[in-house]
């Protein structure tokens, strides 16, 4: 993968804003009303679906484990870094895959990316508690993973219709 | 790099049916679920894991308790009363275990992510005790 130094600057300021959505997630806790470990706005879902159309689907693999890798590093939990990172794997293989369809809008890629994030999540609870009792969790965040999809999907398309007479999209 | 194809951005007929297959996909989750536990026959147990291991069971008619979990540096304190169990205190920086709340149904978990600890309610000794213990 060869990067422009135009490309690179973008993958540092989408880097950059990914790690910031994170950090202000936690002042709208949406597991206050939902009191599921895992639910969440996942804001951060923004400059993936961004990145993924503006620069590809390498590019947005990068940004990715940056800020899971930064994340969980200014957290200073690491033991949360095996969920971001399952979570933003699975979510980044079914946006990539429903990318590549191009029948989809950014709603149904970011709504897959949600769904197919929980399952990641989910997977992992399974794996590091060695024990299903987490799947029973999966149905409610697949159902809230509807809402938050299409929420940061709308968001990704104002955001493409903001720049659409731009040539940030254009390199 | 070439000019990437602008993304759609009006949802259309193949969002809907990526929105189905999450809705279908949770149904199916939670109908199976459903069905394990009101078939499940015999007496609500609370089984206790930390790691991966089961520590204790107990049933939950046995009236009110307390019991105090230690995991990971974490302690959680559960509550038992009539019939239901709750986390009513843990030290840990989420509290995702506390906010859980009440449960009393076969198949309810409360799970604990920083102690490792899950607290699971199955049904036993009944004539059917096989098909609820899982994990």
């Amino acid at each position: 993968m060869k990067l422009t130094t135009r490309q690179l600057t973008l993958c540092a300021v989408l880097t950059a804003m990914a790690l910031a959505l994170s950090y202000l997630e936690n002042f709208f806790p949406l597991s206050l009303a939902i009191p599921i470990p895992g639910v969440k706005l996942g804001l951060a879902n923004i400059v993936t679906v961004f990145a993924l159309y503006a620069l590809g689907p390498a590019q947005a693999l990068l940004i990715l484990f940056a800020r899971c890798f930064l994340g969980a590093m200014f957290a200073g939990n690491m033991n949360a870094l095996i969920f971001s990172l399952m979570g933003g794997v699975t979510a980044m293989a079914a946006m990539i895959a429903l990318f590549r369809l191009r029948r989809l809008s950014v709603y149904g890629v970011s709504i897959g990316g949600a769904a197919a994030h929980n399952c990641g999540q989910v997977a992992a609870a399974v794996l590091t508690l060695g024990n299903t009792a987490p799947l029973y969790y999966l149905p409610v965040l697949l159902g809230v993973s509807l809402l938050t999809g299409a929420l940061t999907g709308m968001v990704a398309a104002l955001l493409f219709r903001a720049l659409e007479h731009t040539n940030l999209l254009k390199m | 790099m070439s000019t990437r194809p602008f993304p759609k951005l009006r949802p259309g007929i193949w969002d809907a049916l990526v929105a189905a297959v999450v809705i279908v996909l949770a149904v199916v989750c939670a109908g199976a679920f459903w069905v394990r536990g009101t078939l499940a026959e015999g007496e609500l147990t609370a089984v206790v894991s930390m790691d991966g291991q089961e520590r204790e069971r107990f049933a939950l008619s046995d009236g009110e308790m307390e019991r105090t979990y230690t995991n990971h540096g974490y302690t959680l304190h559960l509550l038992v009363q009539s019939g239901e169990l709750r986390v009513a205190e843990a030290d840990c920086p989420t509290q995702d275990c506390v906010h859980t709340g009440t449960i009393g149904q076969a198949g309810q978990s409360i799970v604990c992510l920083p102690a490792r600890i899950v607290v699971q309610l199955v049904r036993t000794g009944g004539s059917s005790d096989v098909d609820v213990v899982i994990g």
